[in-house]
């Protein structure tokens, strides 16, 4: 996904929009942006100063800085929540564990070499399952039993959900036994680096209610989640560029920036085919 | 009674063998399928069909593979390791060091000169190290399994993959198609990433030679050609390479009939 925060100078979010990256769309960073634009009733022209962040951060060609996801993630999730002292973000591609103080990154591991401790492990159960990802949450409330998932790949826990199905176990056991793989998991990843409370889940796995139950069991600590856990990158990213901007104001400096037209990113590849 | 059937039940498919006299007479391969103890029985009655025997005349049955259990007609069970090792010994008597490239699982085993397994190293954790990512990849490209050599052969520029992960390689290979890279250079891609990942197995263990590479993975004779030069060796591939391991439970339920007793204590797994 591709969001876009924006804020004006009292930290005020003025709009939020997120959009599909996926393979063909990495290139339209410049489409989610006109979306924004629009739900704040601004032009690209009135916004000061833009960083871009996330694995595509530099195929936004308007932005005018680029800041590690680390770095946004951290200062975004201790805005929500000042006392935040580790933050764990699963998304569809990796998984990262944080140290945070003052609202400064300290440590991180992350995990994005295997896909069975990141949220792609729950899309691809979902799919041999039948059911849809953002289903997940609900169906395991209703489960009566925690169904223990023996494989660790993802390619051969699907291969088990689908046995475990036609062995005529309950969906619902299943999702909550796959909640807690991936939590102990992840959970195991966050012990690596010591986890101290306050504990903020972000990433799109933190929208499912049974992956917070699992990771608070897995944990053995209270797990608070913001609002809207998908967006804390975008808006860490804008809370330091007003912070960059502010502080070259102050000085009396003038900031490089980018052309503000909104047009889809070029690669340096393509230029040469 | 000098008929002796091998029945090997894995994930993928199911393997059957008849030996007389320790020489392979028949085999069978059919898709393991949600039902392993139809499987079996498939198996069984080809085999017998074959061979124009009748069950009487088969003097015993060993059952091997993650679904052993399912071989509900087997005299007894034997390890998948063991039998692998029985299995190469009968085909290769010189071979001291094999691999064999399931599809749920790569193993590397060292034996002696009787067959008798000195030490092994089994990847099974991850579908990356295992055929399985061929077929995954295969099924991306939408190409059937038995075109995936010939394709991978014709490889010009073989791309590096950037993950180590079966789930991941599988979107990497949608990015690429999508770049308009060639299928030939993703296949090849694959055979390298699995190769790689074969290598650090096989190093694990001492090689020792001469080596041979058997299961469906042998199949594939560019996987097979770049773990040779990864290894910088020659590989000996047997002539029906995915039945070695049903031959081998063949041979110990020849050899437990003639009570023979040459059953080792399966030795401890180096394997992570």
């Amino acid at each position: 996904m591709t969001k876009v925060v924006l804020i004006d100078k009292s930290d005020n979010q003025l709009s939020c929009i997120k959009g599909p990256t996926g393979p063909e769309h990495r290139r339209l960073a410049n489409e989610v942006m006109r979306q924004a634009l629009q739900q704040a009733s601004l032009q690209i022209d009135d916004i000061s100063y833009i960083i871009a962040t996330g694995y595509g951060r530099l195929n936004v060609p308007f932005a005018d800085r680029q800041i590690t996801e680390l770095s946004c993630h951290a200062r975004g999730v201790s805005t929500l929540f000042p006392g935040v002292r580790t933050a764990i973000d699963i998304g569809g591609q990796d998984a990262k564990c944080m140290r945070i103080h003052d609202g400064r990154l300290i440590s991180f591991v992350m995990n994005d070499k295997c896909a069975a401790g990141t949220g792609r492990f729950l899309e691809v159960t979902a799919t041999a399952l039948g059911i849809k990802l953002e289903d997940m949450g609900d169906i395991s409330l209703k489960a009566t039993k925690r169904i223990h998932i023996s494989n660790l790949c993802t390619i051969f826990a699907q291969q088990e959900v689908i046995a475990l199905l036609s062995r005529g176990e309950k969906p619902e056991n299943i999702v909550a036994g796959l909640h807690d793989a991936l939590a102990s998991r992840v959970a195991a990843l966050a012990r690596r680096l010591g986890i101290e409370p306050d504990l903020v889940l972000t990433g799109g796995v933190a929208k499912n209610i049974g992956m917070v139950r699992a990771m608070k069991d897995s944990l053995g600590c209270e797990v608070l989640v913001p609002e809207e856990p998908l967006i804390t990158g975008a808006l860490g990213a804008a809370i330091l560029a007003k912070e960059i901007y502010t502080k070259a104001v102050e000085a009396g400096q003038v900031l490089p920036t980018k052309s503000r037209r909104l047009e889809k990113a070029t690669f340096f590849a393509e230029e040469h085919r | 009674m000098s008929w002796f059937m091998g029945i090997d039940i894995g994930s993928a498919y199911s393997k059957g063998a008849i030996i007389k006299d320790f020489q392979l007479v028949a085999s069978h391969i059919v898709i393991s399928g949600a039902n392993y103890r139809t499987s079996a029985e498939t198996i069984r009655t080809e085999l017998i069909r074959q061979t124009d025997l009748t069950h009487d005349d088969i003097g015993n049955t060993v059952a091997t593979g993650s679904g052993a259990d399912n071989v509900y007609f087997a005299g007894r069970k034997a390890s998948d390791i063991v039998c692998t090792a029985r299995g190469i010994n009968n085909v290769f008597p010189q071979v001291r060091t094999v691999i064999d490239v399931a599809s749920q699982s790569t193993r590397v085993i060292r034996l002696d000169e009787k067959g008798i397994v000195t030490n092994f190293a089994v990847s099974e954790k991850c579908a990356a190290g295992s055929g399985r990512f061929i077929e995954v990849i295969a099924n991306v490209l939408r190409i059937d399994l038995s075109d995936f050599d010939a394709l991978a052969a014709r490889a010009k520029n073989p791309i590096t993959f950037s993950t180590g992960c079966a789930v991941f390689g599988e979107s990497e290979a949608i990015t690429r198609i999508s770049e308009g890279i060639a299928k030939e250079d993703i296949a090849a891609g694959v055979n390298e990433a699995l190769a790689s990942k074969i290598s650090s197995l096989v190093k694990k263990l001492k090689l020792e030679e001469p080596c041979a590479i058997c299961g469906g993975g042998a199949l594939n004779t560019a996987l097979v050609k770049t773990v040779e030069s990864g290894l910088k060796i020659t590989l000996l591939v047997p002539p029906h390479p995915q039945v070695v391991t049903a031959l081998g439970a063949a041979i110990i339920a020849a050899t437990s009939a003639n009570s023979e007793p040459r059953e080792e204590v399966e030795p401890a797994n180096t394997g992570p």
